[in-house]
């Protein structure tokens, strides 16, 4: 089950580089680049959801998508750091914690088979 | 106008969300099409959305009726879980993310 969360955090990954690539790419290779990020975290984001509940899976998605791109505007792009910012990522993150917590492993495991 | 699209956006994130339950139930290629066809179009009028109103704005409200609703739909029509702590959980993980966007 453990696997199925990494491809969640990886897919939103993924998500943080198109975002990026959605605002700042200029040229074809940038725009290939972010349309190969966005195959790929979408892909994995919705296999995910085999195992997961959909609706976990894609708060979690959009919620790490959206932490990692404020964390990258602070390191990479010098956006000024603040404070609010970072309680709400914080917020953010026990959330997800949570959420895999009180996902149970067994959730619509078996309706495949 | 503007507004209008954004809704409508958020409306078709939340079918694009549906659609993912929908595929891993049928596995059928029709479900497939309509997962992209749902998200292209919600992406479509994000985008008009956001030629006038302020990115981080935009954003919030879709992220907020997208994936909130998508969940919401999950739990009537798909069986997820609607246990009190997941619901917490996710108005957490949610409730930030908007709250990052508005304040981006």
């Amino acid at each position: 089950m453990n696997t199925e969360w990494i491809k969640v955090v990886i897919a939103a990954f993924f998500e943080v580089f198109w975002v990026i690539g959605l605002k700042h790419a200029d040229n074809l290779w940038a725009w290939i680049g972010t349309m190969i990020a966005i195959i790929i975290s979408f892909y994995l984001m919705i296999m995910a959801g085999k195992k997961l509940p959909v609706g976990t899976v894609y708060a979690v998605f959009v919620g790490l998508g959206t932490a990692g791109t404020v964390f990258s505007d602070f390191v990479f792009f010098g956006e000024p750091f603040q404070i609010a910012k970072v309680f709400l990522i914080l917020v953010l993150l026990a959330g997800v914690i949570g959420l895999k917590l009180v996902t149970k492993d067994t959730d619509k495991e078996g309706v495949e088979s | 106008m503007a507004w209008g699209s954004l809704v409508v956006a958020g409306l078709f994130e939340m079918f694009g969300v549906a659609m993912i339950n929908k595929l891993h139930r049928d596995q059928s290629w029709q479900s497939l099409v309509l997962l992209i066809l749902g998200f292209g179009a919600s992406f479509v009028f994000l985008a008009y959305a956001m030629e006038t109103l302020p990115m981080g704005t935009a954003y919030a409200v879709w992220t907020g009726i997208g994936a909130s609703g998508g969940a919401i739909l999950g739990m009537i029509l798909y069986g997820e879980s609607k246990d009190w702590k997941r619901i917490i959980f996710i108005v957490m993980v949610l409730g930030a993310a908007i709250g990052l966007k508005l304040v981006s």
